[in-house]
């Protein structure tokens, strides 16, 4: 009888243990997981209205698009936004007429400045 | 006075060849309504080898563009040098172009010809589209374009 009862409390020493420390983790995992949906629930209830980061564009992307694909794939044009790689190095351009002498090429008589009018 | 009209003789026979050797040409471009944005034109001279010898005009003032000039960007590389003080802004549809230029004499009945190259953004490039022998008889008569100039002239 003795006996038995000593291998009763033996064995529920050791069950309790075991199963504390697991019984223990399991409820931390289940509250792990029920804390994200309450979250995602509590956020579609405070529902926090869309807004625009910036609204200030008026480019219009289609037409650049257009323009690009026939100016070799570029997303620049005369009017738009400096961000070709003409705006970092000027110099690529020509000097416009009548900023400096035509080119010395024989074919101009004289460094006398070309006349121009578009009607 | 003898020695006064040699000298008088000698400067003016120094002084005309000097003036004669160039004169202002007026050049008339007129472009069809090809219902585009402006046109980038490259007015160049070849010699009679077909060689370039050089530009006369460049309507567009961004170098990134000279690419679809195709003719004029083959023979100079799209070289700005080439036409600094000879640019101009793109030529809109419908519009017309009059450039005054001094142009030596040495052009003229040469077998000189002027080539035009133009490209339009959204729409084909066009490399030659006009090609006209510089001569005395060819002022004055104004010739078609193949696809965006309706036509072109020059006088002196």
């Amino acid at each position: 009888m003795k006996r038995t009862l000593t291998l009763l409390v033996a064995s529920t020493a050791l069950t309790a243990a075991v199963g504390l420390p697991a019984w223990g983790a399991m409820r931390a995992m289940t509250d792990g997981i029920t804390r994200p949906i309450s979250a995602i629930a509590d956020a579609e209830r405070e529902a926090v209205p869309l807004m625009f980061i910036s609204d200030d564009n008026d480019d219009d992307d289609d037409r650049e698009y257009r323009r690009a694909s026939f100016f070799g794939g570029d997303d620049d044009d005369e009017e738009d936004d400096c961000d070709d790689d003409d705006c970092g190095d000027p110099a690529r351009n020509p000097a416009p007429a009548g900023t400096v002498s035509p080119p010395q090429n024989g074919l101009f008589g004289s460094g006398t400045p070309p006349k121009v009018q578009v009607n | 006075m003898k020695s006064l009209l040699a000298a008088l003789a000698l400067t003016t026979a120094l002084t005309i060849p000097g003036i004669a050797t160039a004169r202002p040409v007026a050049l008339t471009t007129t472009l069809n309504n090809y219902g585009g944005d402006g046109a980038y034109l490259a007015l160049y001279v070849t010699d009679a080898d077909g060689a370039y010898a050089g530009s006369l005009w460049m309507a567009g003032g961004k170098s990134k563009y000279y690419e679809h000039l195709t003719d004029w960007y083959r023979a100079t590389g799209g070289d700005p040098a080439q036409i600094n003080g000879i640019t101009g802004a793109s030529v809109g549809a419908g519009r017309t172009l009059e450039i005054t230029l001094d142009l030596a004499d040495a052009l003229f009945d040469a077998g000189y010809t002027l080539h035009i190259d133009a490209a339009v953004e959204n729409m084909r490039d066009s490399p030659n589209e006009v090609a006209v022998p510089l001569t005395s008889e060819g002022a004055d008569n104004p010739v078609g374009g193949r696809r965006y100039v309706a036509s072109f002239g020059y006088s002196m």
